[in-house]
């Protein structure tokens, strides 16, 4: 009798952590990329005036999926805190532009093609990695998520595409210009690219 | 009558390479033409995926996440102090750059090689040969090239990895007809693989030692150039005879690559800030992965 229970107990505490993981992070990112695909899909959306009200659609729901704030500090590191107030905020509404651009290109020209939702992997306490790959005729491309949790909900702070993370790669622009130029420079530098994109 | 034989061969050779660069002009001039009409259709600009390949997930990619108080100077304590912040930054990868005037003038020539010649060669010939055809070619040559993953692969002590190698060698080429056609994928579910042997050095141990950029191979490293070397006395094409057709053979090879991949790299540069360092750290980043495979 005893030793029925105490299997019991046991069993209990391993089937914890399994609903803890049951995949939270996953199902946040599922939704969300689900969300960009039928956007790319709507085919009552053509020619120019599609594409660019598909943009506009892809910008709003990435700025529920991405936490841009997370991503700014993320990629400015240690020169975050070299940004006053105001130029913190004005290079979150910059790079959240330039992110948006880099993101919607890419995922536009997966339209047709096949996503695949792998695992996830807990990276920390609060952060996950989610794994999807676009299937296409010519190659396997792995898209990694990174997720944070913020509150109820998590939110994406990094995509590794191919194993390249694209905060890493920002942030090692970011402190080059940072190293020999002043915040207003940098912050200058973006506003034209963004200008021009 | 030797000298006279010799005579027709080198003229042979001129008529060849006369041959091979009308061709190749004719490519950049459909290219050029090409270029202008579809600039803007969607189809220009195909998948992404900066080097071609196939490959399995890693299973730890996780950094641990270091927490970095910032460095505050005596005067912004003060403010800090109200409100302290705490800001996560994973490590990135550094690499030396000593020959970095160099390396800026390759990646620039590059750059325009890629524009002025690649790309439009590349559009003209996927203009004449359709996406099957160019994706049936990209096959083949990567069966060829088996022997460079199989010795990569077996001097990492990967027995797995060159076992399929081997398997998809002998299917590709007999199901395969020839290797065009990724028969081993589609049939056996073994998927193209990627290992060279700079990645077989790294997973030694041995670093980048600095970064290097190489005019029509593009970026690189002091480790990596050295697997490029040996890469290419274990690549079949390297040992075709004359120089001028193994170089054709292999320039046709990076044609069809680049037809298969067009707008990757309009995508990266368009939004890098700071192109050079993104693609240096691209490349870091994409290695580093490999080498941890």
């Amino acid at each position: 009798m005893r030793k029925k229970t105490v299997v019991f107990i046991i069993i209990v505490f391993l089937m914890v952590p399994l609903c803890v993981y049951a995949g939270p992070p996953l199902e946040a990112v599922k939704t969300q990329v689900n969300k960009v695909l039928d956007v790319l899909r709507d085919s009552s959306l053509k020619g120019e005036a599609g594409k660019k009200v598909k943009r506009e659609k892809i910008r709003n729901i990435s700025g529920n999926m991405f936490d841009y704030t997370e991503l700014s500090k993320r990629t400015l590191g240690q020169n975050w805190s070299k940004l006053n107030a105001g130029q913190q905020t004005e290079f979150l509404g910059l790079y959240k532009t330039l992110l948006e651009d880099a993101y919607a290109d890419k995922i536009i020209n997966y339209a047709d093609e096949k996503v695949v939702f792998g695992k996830e992997t807990t990276l920390s306490e609060k952060t996950a990695e989610v794994q999807t790959t676009i299937i296409t005729k010519k190659a396997d491309i792995p898209i990694y998520y990174r997720v944070i949790q913020k509150g109820a909900d998590w939110k994406v702070y990094d995509v590794v595409i191919e194993g390249v993370s694209l905060v890493s790669n920002y942030r090692n622009q970011f402190k080059e210009i940072l190293s020999n130029k002043t915040p207003d420079a940098l912050l200058d530098t973006l506003r034209k690219k963004v200008g021009k994109a | 009558m030797k000298c006279n034989f010799h005579g027709n061969k080198t003229r042979r050779g001129i008529v060849k390479l006369t041959a091979y660069v009308l061709i190749m002009l004719s490519f950049i001039f459909i290219g050029y033409n090409r270029a202008s009409a579809e600039e803007s259709s969607p189809e220009s600009q195909t998948v992404i995926s900066v080097p071609q390949q196939e490959t399995t997930p890693p299973i730890e990619q996780a950094k641990p996440a270091v927490i970095v108080e910032p460095q505050q100077k005596p005067a912004e304590r003060q403010k800090a102090a109200a409100e302290p912040e705490i800001i996560e930054e994973e490590p990135t990868i550094q690499i030396a750059d000593p020959i970095r005037p160099w390396n800026n003038a390759m990646y620039h020539f590059n750059d325009k090689l890629y524009f002025w010649v690649l790309k439009p060669a590349s559009k003209g010939y996927s203009a004449v040969i359709p996406e099957d055809m160019r994706i049936a070619v990209s096959n083949f040559f990567e069966n060829v090239t088996t022997p460079v993953r199989f010795v990569s692969s077996i001097l990492q002590l990967k027995i797995e990895k060159a076992g399929n190698e081997l398997l998809r060698f002998v299917y590709n080429s007999t199901a395969g007809v020839c290797g065009l056609a990724d028969a081993a994928k589609a049939d056996l579910g073994i998927p193209r693989q990627k290992e060279d042997l700079g990645q077989a050095l790294g997973s030694y141990g041995i670093g980048h030692g600095f970064y290097i950029v190489w005019p029509f191979f593009g970026p690189s490293s002091l480790r990596d150039t050295v697997g490029l070397i040996g890469d290419a006395f274990l690549d079949p094409v390297s040992y075709v005879n004359p120089l001028e057709a193994s170089v054709g053979i292999t320039a046709y090879d990076e044609v069809n690559t680049v037809s298969l991949h067009i707008g990757d790299y309009e995508d990266l540069k368009k939004s890098a800030v700071e192109p050079y360092v993104s693609i240096r750290d691209a490349y870091l980043q994409y290695r580093k992965k490999k080498v941890e495979e």
